[in-house]
């Protein structure tokens, strides 16, 4: 028995030892740990499309333009001032003067020229060093970057559109320093250097990411001496630990945990709406669909309060069109379609349906922003069911999904938005404009109305707000009468973090501002 | 002997290729591609096919296949689509931590099986049989990303013993104890189904060995118990046991991926279903050559053992 004993007591003495370590060591003061539920993919926000590779890249870059704590309305960021052309063609931006790149190079008007132009245009000498997903759908626009001095850059544009400063608060839109793209090439996407409140330390591969402070950060002294990114995907791990201790803050927590949460002394739990929408999206185009009144019927169909207080646990509130409701461009007269099951089967009978009928639901099981939408989806088939349609529930993986979409064959489809800021235009226009049919672009519910498609153009020609604002209450107001989709909700994201942190809050563009943090 | 060794691994070449080939059209056949994936729900057609053509995806899948075969032979396994890094590099920085989770669970349950494994079959029936056959059963009946939840919510949550997650302390951390604390969860919990399979299997062939002529013989001659049932027994029962721990060897390698995403383990396991769900084919490629490799490496240490265990047992 000799050798097997030598083995059973030098294992029990080794993993003794390990049960015997200090388990979930109180971190250095100073030090902010991160729970997210992926890994970054890399960061350099021009070249990832996830929210878990943004949240961390933009603490190292900034944008010209940026939005206040509280809101997604345009502020300024690296760029002090600026001014539009009369026929809105030109943006002139006056830039901050002072500021440094984490390598000391200068911020100034070559780099946010070298920052756009790598991504548009194929002949930059930064073009070859990496893959710009979103270069069309955010830069398409743009005819170039031109440096009028050190510190002053002109976008020009090829036709006017409005919600081009929204644009630049896109991730893509972060000024980068050229120096250090340069000098690490193709790598530069794992190590990016910018201006932000973090620079960039460390990255261990599937176990953190290492921010450490900016100490000569522009906009205020950062609090936190870093931030340490843990990727953790299940959740109950993400939550033990951060009732361990050994997380300070943890965002996206699932609808089943937050009362637990909510209720618990240790931690406080936020709440912020999001710039987002989860849509049922209808084929405007099929038969029975193309009907306005079977779509209506649909909405009335659905009762959406049952769905965001049993399913999401409070996590969303309730939508009545895809603009975020309490935002400048949204219509405040505007209610969501009301839960009312006998006048969803009276429209129906009206479209010569008093029957019903049988039809499809493409459901992707997961996907950025689709909260959990085979429960939700679930919910909306039974109360379809109580109308008479008889709905086939397909799930699917999100790429697979994806893909399928483009055949135009659907005929329900679960689908969500994130748009990142307020402005209309940012879902509007790609998701319902006529223009935007799949697969030139992501209007897959094929919707089309004239007066429509010509509201939203008209918005993008004028750079007045009050204008922009009134024509998109308009469009709105189509759209409700038009039910292309069923309303569903938009997400209330929620974080945790422990006691001891301080001054942080959710940002509606679904940014993790862990900048402003102080820790007790 | 040496032959045999050139030859198996001669052999390696052709079962790598066949693998490749295998992943390949799997991931080609499967519905989604990773610009579908990489660009969401926002894609433009323009951004599809721009991108697309950059990553050389435009290209019919034979020359993809063929261009990616070249680079292989050159020992490039080339860049992961998603995440723009060398794939060789993180396949196996990630396999190390693969190799400490997988290496401890099997040394767990080698170590635990063939020890209740003889303590059963030597005292067949009694309390401590009994307790082992319905250990067995729970082990084996339950999944493991259960088991590891439980085991984090009672050790980790309720007693504070020991970290829900993660290989190292967030910051500051490092160093054996750190990673032994670390280890010790997952590790029980990918250990936990090993142990049962190995422990009745040495129970049922040390029971058969147990009633040979050769042990009555042992005993007659006067051998110590412990002599007859080690040295008689047990290195007679092993052929069988090593095959078992061979196959749960390429298992807790290749099928620690619940077990490293229930606990964040960084290994080679959670990277290949992040490349998967990317159609990342080279990643995955990369991640599926590593672990085919070390499969059929496994299966030859265990034929070689059974020339050392049985010295019938020739290779030529």
């Amino acid at each position: 028995m000799s050798i097997l004993t030598a083995w059973l007591v030098f294992l029990t003495v080794v993993l003794g030892l390990g049960a015997m370590a200090p388990p979930a060591a109180a971190q250095p003061a100073g030090t902010l740990v991160v729970g997210l539920v992926a890994e970054p993919v890399n960061l350099d926000p021009a070249q990832v499309t996830d929210l878990n590779s943004n949240r961390v890249g933009r603490r190292i870059v900034e944008t010209l333009v940026t939005f206040p704590d509280e809101s997604t309305q345009v502020v300024p960021g690296l760029a002090e001032s600026w001014t539009v052309s009369k026929d809105g063609l030109r943006y002139t931006f006056k830039l901050r003067q002072g500021v440094r790149f984490h390598d000391g190079s200068p911020f100034n008007a070559e780099a946010v020229k070298d920052s756009i132009e790598r991504q548009i245009n194929p002949e930059h000498h930064f073009h070859k060093l990496g893959k710009y997903p979103f270069a069309n759908y955010f830069f398409g626009n743009v005819k170039a970057v031109e440096v009028v001095d050190s510190s002053t850059v002109e976008f020009v544009l090829k036709e006017p559109r409005a919600s081009f400063l929204a644009v630049l608060t896109a991730g893509a839109a972060s000024i980068v320093s050229p120096t250090a793209v340069k000098k690490f090439g193709a790598d530069y996407a794992l190590q990016p250097v910018g201006t932000g409140p973090f620079k960039f330390a460390s990255w261990e591969r599937g176990q953190r990411v290492v921010l450490e402070k900016n100490p000569g950060y522009w906009r205020f002294p950062v609090k936190l001496d870093r931030v340490v990114f843990r990727p953790i995907v299940e959740d109950q791990a993400r939550l033990t630990e951060l009732l361990t201790g050994a997380l300070d803050l943890i965002v996206g927590t699932p609808p089943d945990y937050v009362g637990q949460l909510e209720s618990n002394p240790k931690v406080t739990l936020l709440k912020q709406v999001g710039a987002h929408v989860w849509y049922l999206g209808i084929n405007n185009q099929k038969k029975p669909f193309d009907d306005k009144r079977v779509r209506q019927a649909l909405n009335y169909a659905v009762n959406k309060e049952a769905i965001v207080r049993d399913v999401l646990k409070g996590t969303g509130s309730l939508s009545a069109g895809p603009v975020l409701p309490k935002t400048w461009g949204a219509d405040a007269g505007l209610k969501p379609y009301p839960y009312d099951p006998e006048r969803a089967r009276k429209l129906l009978a009206e479209a010569g349906h008093p029957n019903g009928f049988s039809t499809t639901l493409w459901v992707p099981e997961s996907g950025s922003g689709m909260q959990s939408p085979v429960a939700m989806s679930t919910v909306i088939q039974s109360n379809l069911k109580a109308v008479g349609v008889t709905v086939a529930l397909q799930t699917m993986e999100w790429g697979a999904y994806l893909a399928k979409l483009r055949s135009k064959e659907q005929d329900l489809f679960a689908l969500s938005w994130m748009a990142g800021n307020e402005d209309p235009d940012m879902v509007m226009y790609p998701l319902l404009h006529s223009s935007q049919w799949t697969p030139n672009g992501p209007n897959r519910a094929l919707y089309k109305n004239e007066k429509f498609d010509e509201l939203l153009h008209q918005a993008r020609l004028t750079t007045d707000e009050k204008k922009r604002a009134d024509l998109y209450r308009q469009a709105q107001r189509i759209l409700v009468d038009d039910a292309p989709w069923i309303f569903v909700d938009h997400e209330i994201q929620t974080a945790a973090h422990a006691k001891r942190v301080q001054g942080f809050k959710l940002h509606p563009s679904f940014d993790l501002r862990v900048e402003t943090i102080s820790l007790k | 002997m040496r032959r045999y060794l050139a030859r198996r691994l001669l052999l390696l070449v052709p079962v790598l290729v066949g693998v490749s080939v295998i992943v390949f059209m799997v991931l080609h056949l499967s519905p989604g591609d990773p610009v579908e994936i990489m660009l969401g729900a926002q894609a433009t057609q323009a951004d599809r096919a721009r991108l697309r053509a950059d990553l050389g995806l435009d290209q019919p899948v034979h020359v993809q296949y063929v261009r990616w075969l070249g680079h292989v032979a050159r020992g490039d396994l080339g860049r992961s689509l998603w995440m723009k890094r060398p794939v060789l590099a993180e396949v196996l920085l990630r396999f190390q931590a693969t190799l400490i989770l997988a290496g401890t669970a099997l040394l767990l349950s080698t170590t635990l099986g063939i020890a209740l494994g003889v303590a059963s079959a030597t005292r067949p029936n009694s309390l401590l049989d009994r307790l082992s056959a319905t250990a067995s059963l729970f082990g084996a009946s339950m999944p493991s990303f259960w088991l590891g939840i439980v085991l984090m919510v009672v050790f980790a949550l309720r007693l504070g013993w020991l970290p829900a997650s993660g290989m190292y302390a967030p910051y500051g951390g490092g160093g054996l104890l750190d990673l032994l604390a670390h280890l010790l969860l997952p590790a029980v919990t990918l250990a936990a189904a090993s142990v049962t399979i190995i422990a009745r299997l040495t129970r049922a062939t040390m029971l058969e060995t147990l009633g040979q002529d050769y042990i009555r013989t042992a005993r007659a001659k006067g051998v110590v118990e412990r002599g007859v049932v080690l040295r008689h027994g047990l290195k007679n029962a092993l052929i069988p046991i090593v095959t078992v721990v061979g196959v749960q060897a390429g298992y807790l390698l290749g099928g620690a991926v619940l077990t490293e995403t229930v606990f964040a383990w960084p290994g080679v396991g959670t990277l290949m279903v992040q490349g998967i769900l990317a159609r990342d084919v080279p990643l995955v490629q990369g991640c599926v050559l590593v672990v085919a490799l070390s499969f059929v490496l496994v299966n030859l240490a265990v034929d070689l053992v059974y020339a050392w265990l049985d010295p019938r047992i020739r290779y030529e």
